[in-house]
């Protein structure tokens, strides 16, 4: 067993390490990447501070307690970032999930590591934002450090059900070959319903009840909100067991969906 | 225990069917009507390990769906296949282990990395020790003259080499049974007989199984003793490269050297001269009608021979001739 686990780490481990060396491949994308990511940082501050310009609190929450947890949305925007959809219909376009199905390795569990491999390389390439936010806009990082521990468990296992949600989606690309209207319909939901625009205390309560009862949130602005002080960390167990629940839920409709969908696949040419 | 077997094999696909304009796409929307296709009807072979097989057709024959359906990226609609005793797609994994495939255009190698982080990458995956792992390294290495790429992504090479580097990464971990869909695709002369020879060397050290497609016959008369040319679904040929060219290779060519040209020849019946130049007479003869040295003979007794030579049937010629039904009318006949 100890081998076996031995084996599997090698082998994901390499996998996983050859992520970043991919995303370093093109210099320009970072640099564009970062510019764009502060413009927009600049943008959401100014949006959030004209709106407090009007009343004291929004959805009981202050003007400050909101702009730390949009500043902190901003730097930790990857955590609802996932290219499943994309990377599917590329390599079926491509043809290119010939070869995938073809390595010695769980399909689903490679995609898996490399997008956690994703998620910290995208997070180490944030920092100058972490920068930026705490020297241009004032971020507190909060130094509790039990909600950075509510919030690392909640990410990894928003973030992991979140990859499962996008990869049931991704399935679709099986029987539709086409990704682009699919791919920006849910590049759309996940931004709005994920949480990285607002935060869900502003939202109205129905839209709230809607944006709980999807997968999107339970990634960025469940996390988010152990580390902005609005969920106090006391109510972490109850929501890791709520996060844990999507998880296995979602993990097992998108292992059935995918075997299902796997059988569909046509490689078209030579 | 055969390398592959397959019985029965099929494949159908269906392929939605629109009529033309917005009113068409729009109608295909709520009554989306799917023409079936049959690529691959009901087809059955069986290679021995070592065995390295030909595996030719037209476009659109079935060639590539079958070798799909081979590796397990495909599910057959009907019939079975084992590949070393598995069923390829169920046992997906394992099977993985135990072959190799090169898409001739499509390339298994990340893109973005270097050809020597892309081996060190599939040397992870299967699991290859490391001193073994070096030693083929360096073995590909020279003999597929690899060292000065090994640092290169595989996006700035070029066609040739990124061929060269295909081959490596498939061959890397030793597989037992590999797949060449096209591996000579657009390349020149120099860079294809390099990866014949490297084929061959593996099929004759590592005893690997090779199955071969591809338009180049080249290739086939290079690789392979053995032949299977499919047609419209259906295997309409399966044997040794020599019996096709017995059974099609009906005409034969030689070409003599002469001091002077002669004005007319008498020739046996079925042989004809098909040029004439002041030194060089080529003449094609019909084997079933006579022979190469009745032919010699001829010639001889009336022009002043230097030199003469005797062309092998043209295994182009011959599949050219399958293609337009040549099987059929022989079993008509």
């Amino acid at each position: 067993m100890i081998s076996y686990l031995r084996r599997q780490a090698s082998i994901y481990g390499a996998i996983a390490a050859s992520v970043p060396k991919r995303f370093l491949a093109f210099e320009i994308w970072f640099w564009v990447g970062l510019v764009l990511g502060a413009i927009e940082m600049m943008i959401l501050v100014f949006f959030w501070r004209a709106v407090y310009g009007q009343t004291a609190t929004l959805g009981g929450l202050s003007l400050d307690q909101t702009l730390t947890y949009i500043l902190l949305a901003q730097v930790f925007a990857a955590l609802a970032d996932q290219d499943l959809i994309w990377e599917f219909g590329y390599n079926l376009r491509e043809g290119l999930i010939a070869h995938m199905l073809l390595r010695p390795v769980g399909f689903q569990t490679n995609y898996y590591v490399q997008a956690l491999a994703s998620l910290a390389t995208r997070m180490i390439m944030q920092l100058p934002m972490a920068l930026l936010a705490t020297a241009a806009f004032g971020l507190r990082w909060p130094t509790d450090l039990a909600a950075w521990g509510a919030f690392l468990v909640s990410a990894l296992l928003g973030y992991t059900a979140l990859f499962f949600f996008h990869w049931i989606l991704a399935c679709l690309t099986f029987y539709t070959t086409e990704v682009w209207g699919l791919g920006v319909l849910v590049y759309g939901l996940t931004r709005f319903f994920s949480g990285g625009l607002m935060p869900l205390a502003i939202m109205p309560v129905w839209l709230r009840t809607l944006v709980l009862a999807i997968p999107f949130a339970q990634s960025l602005a469940i996390p988010l909100n152990f580390l902005s002080g609005i969920t106090p960390v006391a109510e972490a167990p109850a929501t890791w067991l709520f996060q844990l629940a999507w998880v296995i839920g979602l993990g097992v409709v998108s292992q059935l969906f995918f075997r299902v969908a796997v059988r569909k696949v046509t490689v078209q040419g030579g | 225990m055969p390398a592959i077997e397959v019985e029965n094999l099929r494949k159908v696909f269906y392929i939605s069917k629109k009529d033309p304009g917005l009113a068409g796409a729009v109608k295909a929307l709520f009554r989306p009507r799917f023409d079936e296709k049959v690529a691959v009807d009901g087809i059955s072979l069986r290679v021995e390990p070592g065995e390295m097989v030909g595996y030719i057709g037209v476009n659109g024959a079935g060639k590539s769906t079958t070798i799909k359906m081979l590796t397990g990226v495909l599910v057959p609609t009907g019939g079975t296949v084992r590949v070393l005793g598995r069923d390829p797609h169920r046992d997906r994994v394992a099977n993985a282990r135990d072959v190799g495939v090169v898409f001739g255009q499509r390339s298994q190698m990340w893109w973005d990395l270097a050809l020597v982080e892309s081996l060190n990458l599939i040397a992870k995956i299967y699991e290859i020790p490391a001193a073994r792992y070096r030693e083929l390294l360096d073995e590909f290495a020279a003999t597929l003259e690899l060292n000065e790429l090994l640092s290169v992504p595989i996006r700035n090479m070029s066609l040739g080499q990124k061929m060269r580097a295909e081959l490596a990464a498939t061959l890397i971990h030793e597989p037992k049974v590999v797949y060449l869909d096209e591996p000579t695709i657009g390349l020149d002369l120099i860079v294809k007989e390099r990866i014949r020879d490297f084929i061959k060397e593996q099929n004759r050290t590592r005893g690997t199984t090779v199955i071969l497609t591809t338009h180049d016959l080249g290739d086939i008369e290079e690789l392979c003793q053995r032949v299977i040319i499919i047609d419209a679904g259906h295997i309409i040929f399966d044997g040794p490269i020599s019996t096709i060219k017995d059974r099609f290779g009906k005409y034969r060519e030689i070409t003599f050297e002469v001091a002077a040209g002669a004005a007319r020849l008498e020739l046996p019946a079925g042989a004809d001269v098909i040029a004439a130049e002041p030194r060089t007479l080529a003449l094609r003869f019909d084997r079933t009608q006579t022979t190469a040295s009745q032919v010699a003979a001829a010639v001889m007794s009336q022009v002043d021979v230097r030199d003469f030579s005797l062309a092998e049937p043209d295994l182009s010629a011959i599949v050219k001739q399958i293609y337009n039904g040549a099987l059929q009318e022989e079993a008509a006949a």
